[in-house]
């Protein structure tokens, strides 16, 4: 009886923390390619309405994308080129949460969504306002830990550049060496399992990243524009997550890619070589062994897989499930369909995955 | 300045203190700017040099000739233990695994960071910390696993099977083998070896090469509590029975307390948590020869909020292994530096000096690293606490002043247990006054036998002595508080 009344409590006790929480705020365009608000702060697990007034003089839309992923939806957006004002400029693609209409001047659209823990931006996706107007909408108990406005880089800020920001990051490694890349953090990273490898990868604009997850031994998602903050995960009991800075244009959303003869394999993470400070990951699957090295593409947004195989008998093939704006092409053999079988002997396949977002990309390709 | 010695030693001959840091004395190691120091593990290198790990992630070298500091690895998630195996390979534990860092080219920087074993689960959730590695004369490898927390919930993804009776109570074993000792042999299989455990943050051997592990007072543990480990055995906390091949198919907390308390291994050793330890690390034997002093051949346990260690005075009845704890640099000492709190991490130089890691990583405690040097002479402390049929044989580090030996009111005892239960910690209950019937002082001064009232199992006896001197006076006692966990009697 005691343990149930205990239990009870504790249940009671709960359901402050687990309730939904109703909210409305408004939300206008103002003049200069602007939001009135850019950083709104709400608890999470909050049913949040957002009424869009648009007292511009020009039209906007309102979309509230997944984390991380403003400017995967906004050149999306821009993709769908002379079809995108029939679609209010909504690319369909799975990184957009919520959205209104196209707005007119003077007029009033409103969308609603539940909000988990999180950064969720918003954003106009209307030609070119993508870069300049939008915001972000924090789910968060701890509002202290936000940063500050003038530190945030989810804010429109023109008096800091992209750069800026990322020197600002370098500047304060946390560690006693600064930081650069290629650099790799086993840490917990979102949307990945717990053994989480995240690896910063050098290029222009703050580089390129990728988590890959130990636990299945394959890449999880990929972003550009900067690496992670740890200052959280670090903070502590190192119970929350490591931030990606940046923005995420990748997603393997297909599971395990290997398969060796007909068989899903079983993947045993090995661990990993340096090479360059480049990580190559080993695992093994269904005695196979594997290697893969990932390097950034020398231009633009995309990784260069390089697997190598231990010898085998059995018959190799790779599944690619295709992601919006993600073209895959392999060194040997060909793609049918979303399988690429492996010729019997080979040694080593290069997989390069680029990003591209071109105008009339069709988001369910 | 001659004026200040003069005063100075006509102060220390009219009164002398001798306290601990008469004996010990502590430094504090410099670390590198820009480097968090909330150590997770300390070994030293075949040549002298000492590997730390910290919870950034850094594994560093530090060579204790020139002070200076260098980067073998980073980017570990939580690493929480290494153990030198070469001048080039370290093992670390980390969150998800067991790793070995190797350096392949000889420049100095790990460049192999192989799993060696990450065959257990992982909920996400932040108690879940995987300690040790420590390895057996015979090669073998065993880490200790964390279970969870209910302060904080599990990720949407996990590691390994989920199982939800295991997702019950305060701390929980929801996925493989948290509370766990995992044997990992040479061959590299895995064997889950020992449980029961609910935050074993201390894995060591003691002379003889027993394994022995700490755990931390919480839900099950009244007190905090040093356990001799052996293959199957369940030690108390009763989350991780889910993971025992053929346990029932049921919550484990659903079972009756004394069926769970038929099920369990007692402690050898209790740490009693008002006077001892709060949160007991790890554990290291003094292998030193002499060159820490006196105590060569015991073992040494940390605490994160004492500014303390425990000696651990080992007794041996009728094949049950029970004993006594002690403090060791009681009060952080009393000249000099003062050792800190925090003390997750010990480990013996080459030197024979003792080095403390520290750490509060969010709970209590502090950071940095603290080095302790034995300057010579024999503080007058406890060698050796063992039962007898009719009470307890105290060996002195050297003949005792007869009249204080003598006095009886220089034995004050009381006894009690800590209780069995799920609720957090527990009140020292039953607690009864021991009065002494006879003192028996040795020839050589040097033991003095206490004759009790009364003896009973299953209790701790908690010894407060007096004013006990050595050497007519000039020798104080160091410790006056000693606890003997009494499991079994002696015949």
């Amino acid at each position: 009886m005691l343990r149930f009344l205990f239990q009870l409590s504790c249940l009671l006790a709960l359901i402050p923390a687990q309730a939904q929480r109703d909210t409305v705020i408004q939300i206008s365009a103002t003049g200069g390619l602007q939001y009135s608000q850019k950083r709104i702060v709400v608890k999470p697990n909050t049913r949040l309405t957002l009424v869009f007034h648009n007292k511009d003089d020009m039209a906007h839309n309102l979309v509230i994308t997944r984390p991380n992923s403003r400017l995967r939806v906004v050149e999306f957006a821009l993709a769908l080129g002379d079809k995108g004002a029939s679609q209010h400029y909504i690319p369909a693609i799975d990184d957009v949460l919520a959205h209104t209409s196209s707005v007119e001047p003077g007029n009033t659209d409103s969308v609603t969504l539940k909000l988990t823990e999180g950064g969720y931006p918003f954003v106009c996706t209307f030609p070119g306002h993508g870069f300049i107007m939008y915001g972000i909408i924090y789910a968060t108990k701890d509002v202290k830990r936000l940063p500050q406005p003038d530190q945030d880089i989810n804010m429109p800020n023109p008096a800091r550049t992209q750069e800026a920001a990322h020197q600002h990051h370098s500047a304060a490694s946390g560690h006693p060496f600064p930081i650069t890349l290629p650099a790799v953090y086993r840490t917990f990273m979102p949307d990945c399992g717990p053994a989480a490898i995240a690896v910063g990868l050098p290029g222009p604009n703050g580089g390129q990243s990728y988590v890959f997850d130990a636990g299945e031994c394959r890449i999880r998602y990929a972003w550009s524009g900067g690496f992670v903050d740890n200052t959280e995960q670090w903070e502590g009991k190192g119970q929350l997550l490591t931030k990606v800075v940046g923005d995420i244009y990748y997603r393997d959303l297909g599971g395990f890619p290997w398969r060796v003869g007909s068989t899903v394999p079983k993947a045993q993470f090995k661990g990993y070589s340096l090479i360059n400070r480049y990580p190559e990951f080993r695992y093994v699957m269904n005695g196979v062994e594997v290697r893969e090295l990932v390097k950034p593409l020398a231009r633009g947004r995309g990784l260069v897989r390089t697997f190598t195989f231990g010898p085998t008998k059995k018959t190799l093939s790779f599944i690619n499930k295709p992601q919006p704006g993600i073209r895959v092409q392999s060194s040997v053999g060909r793609f049918q369909k979303e399988t690429l079988i492996i010729p019997p002997g080979t040694r080593q396949v290069v997989l390069t995955m680029k990003y591209e977002v071109v105008l009339g990309a069709r988001s369910e390709e | 300045m001659f004026a200040s010695l003069i005063l100075s030693s006509f102060l220390f001959a009219s009164a002398p203190a001798d306290t601990i840091s008469d004996y010990y004395e502590v430094e504090t190691i410099a670390t590198p700017p820009g480097l968090v120091a909330e150590t997770g593990g300390l070994s030293f290198l075949p040549d002298g040099r000492m590997a730390a790990c910290f919870h950034r992630g850094e594994v560093m070298l530090y060579n204790p000739k020139t002070k200076a500091w260098k980067l073998f690895a980073d980017g570990l998630h939580d690493p929480l233990g290494v153990v030198a195996v070469s001048n080039r390979e370290l093992l670390v534990i980390q969150r998800p695994e067991l790793t070995r860092l190797t350096d392949t080219n000889g420049d100095g920087v790990a460049d192999l960071y192989e799993t060696v074993a990450d065959d257990y689960g992982m909920s996400g959730n932040y108690h879940e910390f995987a300690f040790g590695p420590v390895r057996d004369a015979k090669g073998n490898l065993y880490i200790s696993l964390n279970t969870g927390s209910n302060g904080a919930g599990i990720r949407d993804e996990v590691r390994g099977q989920y199982e939800p009776l295991g997702r019950q109570g305060r701390m929980y074993a929801c996925v493989p083998y948290r509370g766990w000792v995992l044997q990992i042999r040479p061959d590299g299989t895995i064997k889950p070896f020992a449980s029961g455990f609910r935050s074993p943050n201390g894995i060591g051997f003691d002379a003889k090469g027993r394994l022995f592990v700490t755990d931390n007072q919480g839900d099950w543990l009244g007190t905090s509590k040093l356990y001799h480990v052996e293959e199957g055995k369940f030690y108390g906390h009763p989350t991780s029975l889910v993971w025992r091949p053929g346990f029932p198919n049921v919550d484990p907390l659903t079972l009756p307390v004394r069926t769970l308390d038929s099920l369990r291994t007692v402690e050898s050793i209790a740490f009693p948590h008002e006077s001892m330890a709060h949160s007991p690390t790890q554990i290291v034997v003094d292998n030193t020869v002499g060159k820490f002093g006196p105590f060569a051949g015991q073992m040494f346990v940390g605490d994160m909020d004492y500014a303390h260690l425990l000696r651990i005075l080992p007794d041996e009845v009728d094949g049950q292994i029970q004993g006594a704890c002690i403090p060791f640099f009681s009060k952080a000492g009393s000249n000099g530096t003062a050792m800190r709190i925090g003390n997750n991490r010990l480990a013996f130089a080459p030197d024979g000096s003792l080095y403390l890691g520290q750490t509060d990583h969010g709970w209590l405690g502090s950071r940095g690293i603290q080095r302790i040097r034995y300057k010579g002479g024999v503080p007058l402390d406890i060698m050796a606490m063992k039962l007898t049929p009719t009470g307890f044989i105290l060996t002195f580090t050297q003949p005792v002043d007869e009249a204080t030996a003598r006095e009886m009111a220089n034995y004050k005892l009381r006894s009690y247990y800590y209780e069995y239960h799920q609720a957090y910690g527990s009140p020292q209950m039953d607690v009864q006054p021991v009065s002494v019937a006879g003192i028996q002082l040795s020839t050589d001064r040097k033991t003095v036998s206490l004759t009790l009232d009364n003896l009973k199992p299953n209790r701790i006896y908690e010894l407060t002595l007096g004013n006990l001197v050595a050497n007519n006076g000039q020798k104080k006692l160091m410790n006056h508080l000693i606890c003997y966990t009494l499991n079994k009697l002696a015949k």
